[in-house]
């Protein structure tokens, strides 16, 4: 760790804030605000989505169950499927990406700062609009609510137009932040920081937001439809005159595919970032990799499909959905294989960051390994909604999302708080949450896949051979949600009370570590040519030779004690 | 759960390649990385050599990779084209024609499953039908989607309203098989349960018979009830 003050560079301050500070942040143009907000927000709504998760798994806890009634269960359902993925995993990626990318690429802001906070304020919008459904009745369509379920002739009220407005609201929200980032990335990039030296992380920011560029209008488009549906008897979705209900599953699905995408490269771009720096050694392949994480954005989207294998979908659909889906067998393999070879011959600082890093790793490829079962046609029809299908979910989501997330979380707080996270409290989060994800969701694999037990429902009955694994799973999810609240409260402690560290804690290697913690409002006051794809290595090397020819005669003529 | 149809089967076999396709990549990635972290830690001060790799050395990690996708691919076109074969009827089975399979048309309605049999005979909840014998479901729905999913005779397949999906299946047991949809379709999706029973040619017929005799009586009795004026 080396100290701010051997820094050349001029140091201003003395700008006294004018407004409150909730008025400076919330109005402010600076994309470290931006990301503040979408991390904070995200990490809220984690919470949300975990008081529900735990709700419907004690529903779950035993046969036959009466604690939620049916109309309540769903409503839980179809928030936590909007929250967990709208409200949190989406969010916070595109937090990081707004506070890391512009300080990795040695920007002072964004290209368009306006649009970026009008997206966090569409964000807090949607959630609003979703949550503001409990002063009437929200929705209870389900994760994906399929038309026509979702139709106003089954769901009447307006929890369902609730739904879709938060969801078009976020998403918006989430596209207009794309485009900020596209055009930062493109047009902001330090002097040298060519395309082949941006850091990984910034790779990910780029090629999540060309992403959601892609899915963001599609699901747009899917959403003004389901209103003109159910508010101006419009027949988009309606198959008795001429619409198709299958129309909205292809156009969802393409979207909530792409997310899912989106999240997994958020965290592989994160974990990217944290095993080279804490193993000593440059990332194995960089092209490799970001050519890697390309291909998974384009292959992942196209096997949209891949979640339809049981509706009435030709044949030749769902075996070019099956060849998307196995194709990501390499670019993910691929990704895998250059982290392990990172590590080898490294010298490993197992901190917290890496923990967690190594926990989604793990995570992820349990997940990804069982999506591989689900995308072989046959065994979809069998394995597809069932419980298997939301341990396999739930082990590449909570991996990336909470896990990456968490990783990320870890290592940037020290730039965003200049404080860094209790290191023990930590540690005992992770291992809490590896425990609980293992007994939360392995079960669910056996109960879906031998006892194909029905995904989504409100109870299951006695007899059909599932209690004890539903049982574990509930208890498992308590210990997960016990971690994950572990590292929330570490979160908030430390960002008052944890161990004050200088600009660049982790000897990372690229720029972000050049600012201070936290950075000021211009981030940079000079910027340093970039010269290689390691330029923070290149400064530190620089510093090291130059205080080695000014420091020496001083030390010498210390005085004796 | 255990398969009971040339259908199931396929998908069994293919449970175990899924499952051992899926073994090795967790293994393969978690064995490598746990070595890795394990066997690399850090000692204090010590600065790694900066080695990175070539382009070679990826192209061989991908082909292997691809390699084992198309495997899975070509194994996974093979036994989905097998599973869904329309089964042939056995000799055991009910006779009715040679080519073609007993087609019921299955309807999906909030929360509860009607089958109907050729000549007019048509059942809720509970499917009759014969063993050994190739049967074609036709699901349709006539309000939102529904799954229909009994694992020990088929692969699940939705019901959507305005679209035709077929399930073929030829039970080689007679028994009870359990099943439930598997799609949320409101607030009773999860009682929206069904049976399929399977019976002897003989017995099926004689349900098809009773059923049929039953449903006139039915419709007798309504028409008699409306014809003296009274509410059915």
């Amino acid at each position: 760790m080396s100290a701010p003050a051997g820094r050349p560079e001029l140091v201003i301050d003395g700008f006294p804030p004018r407004r409150p500070r909730w008025v400076e942040i919330a109005t402010s143009p600076d994309h470290k605000d931006l990301g503040r907000i979408l991390i904070t927000g995200a990490l809220g709504f984690l919470f949300i989505a975990l008081v529900e998760l735990l709700l419907m798994r004690l529903q779950l806890a035993i046969p036959e169950n009466t604690f939620l009634t049916p109309v309540t269960f769903n409503r839980m359902l179809s928030l936590y499927g909007a929250t967990a993925i709208l409200f949190f995993a989406v969010p916070l990626a595109l937090g990081f990406f707004c506070y890391v990318a512009p300080l990795q690429i040695g920007a002072r802001g964004t290209a368009l700062p306006r649009l970026g906070q009008l997206g966090a304020w569409l964000f807090i919008a949607g959630a609003t609009v979703l949550y503001a459904g409990f002063l009437f009745t929200p929705t209870e369509a389900g994760v994906n609510p399929l038309p026509p379920l979702s139709g106003i002739a089954f769901l009447p009220n307006n929890g369902v137009d609730a739904w879709a407005a938060a969801t078009g609201l976020a998403t918006l929200g989430f596209v207009l932040i794309a485009i900020d980032l596209v055009a930062t990335l493109r047009r902001l990039r330090a002097p040298g920081m060519a395309w082949r030296r941006l850091p990984i992380f910034s790779w990910a920011a780029a090629i999540c937001s060309w992403l959601l560029l892609v899915i963001g209008p599609v699901m747009l488009a899917a959403i003004t439809m389901l209103l003109i549906d159910r508010n101006f008897n419009g027949i988009f979705f309606a198959g008795d005159a001429g619409g198709a209900p299958l129309l909205w599953q292809h156009l969802s699905w393409i979207f909530y595919t792409g997310a899912y995408m989106l999240i997994l490269i958020f965290a592989l771009g994160a974990i990217g970032e944290i095993v080279p720096a804490l193993a000593r050694k440059p990332l194995f392949n960089r092209g490799a990799v970001i050519a890697s994480m390309v291909a998974i954005a384009v292959l992942g989207t196209l096997a949209w499909m891949q979640n339809m294998y049981t509706a009435p979908i030709g044949i030749g659909w769902m075996y070019f959905a099956m060849a998307m889906s196995l194709a990501l067998i390499v670019p993910f393999g691929l990704i895998f294989f250059n982290l392990i070879a990172t590590l080898t011959g490294g010298t490993v600082r197992m901190r917290a960051p890496l923990l967690f890093a190594a926990g989604a790793i793990v995570a992820i490829s349990i997940g990804l390994a069982s999506e591989v079962c689900h995308s072989m046609v046959a065994l979809g029809w069998r394995l597809q909604h069932t419980t298997d299908s939301t341990a396999a979910t739930h082990f590449a989501l909570v991996g990336g999302a909470v896990f990456g997330g968490f990783a990320a979380l870890h290592w940037w707080f020290p730039k965003m708080t200049g404080r860094t996270m209790g290191e023990t409290l930590g540690r005992l989060s992770f291992w809490t949450m590896a425990i609980g994800i293992l007994v939360a969701f392995v079960p669910l694999f056996i109960a879906g896949a031998e006892e194909g037990q029905v995904v989504d429902a409100y109870k299951f009955f006695n007899g059909t051979g599932v209690n004890a694994d539903n049982l574990i799973a509930t208890i498992g999810a308590f210990v997960l949600a016990a971690g994950i609240l572990m590292t929330l409260v570490n979160a908030i402690l430390s960002r008052e009370g944890g161990a004050p560290t200088g600009h660049d804690p982790w000897q990372g290697d690229s720029l972000e570590w050049f600012a201070l913690s936290p950075p000021e409002p211009h981030n940079f006051d000079l910027l340093p040519d970039v010269r290689s794809a390691r330029p923070m290595r290149d400064i530190r090397k620089a510093i090291a030779r130059r205080s080695a020819r000014v420091e020496r005669p001083g030390r010498e003529s210390q005085p004796v004690a | 759960m255990a398969p009971h149809s040339p259908g199931t089967d396929q998908i069994d076999t293919l449970l175990w390649i899924g499952f051992v396709a899926a073994a090795i990549l967790i293994v393969a990635v978690n064995v490598g990385l746990l070595y890795a972290l394990r066997r690399y830690r850090a000692e204090r001060g010590a600065e790694p050599r900066q080695i990175t790799g070539g382009r070679r050395i990826q192209l061989r990690v991908a082909a292997v990779l691809g390699i084992f996708a198309v495997a899975i691919f070509v194994l996974s076109v093979l036994y989905t084209d097998k599973a869904r074969e329309t089964p042939v009827t056995g000799a055991a089975g009910l006779q009715v024609s040679h080519s073609e399979p007993l087609k019921i048309t299955t309807t999906g309605q909030q929360w509860l499953w009607r089958y109907d049999y050729p000549n007019e005979a048509f059942s809720y909840y509970k499917l009759v039908v014969p063993v050994d014998t190739a049967v074609e479901l036709d699901l349709v729905s006539t309000d939102v989607v529904h799954t229909w999913d009994v694992p020990d005779l088929a692969g699940k397949r939705d019901a959507v309203p305005g679209k035709t999906n077929h399930v073929v299946f030829s039970a080689d047991e007679e028994g009870t098989y359990f099943g439930q949809a598997a799609t949320l379709s409101g607030q009773a999706y999860a009682a929206m349960r069904t049976e399929v029973e399977v019976v002897s040619p003989k017995e099926y017929e004689a349900f098809i018979e009773s059923q049929k005799e039953d449903i006139q009586a039915a419709q007798d009795r309504v028409v008699g009830l409306i014809e003296n004026g009274e509410t059915p």
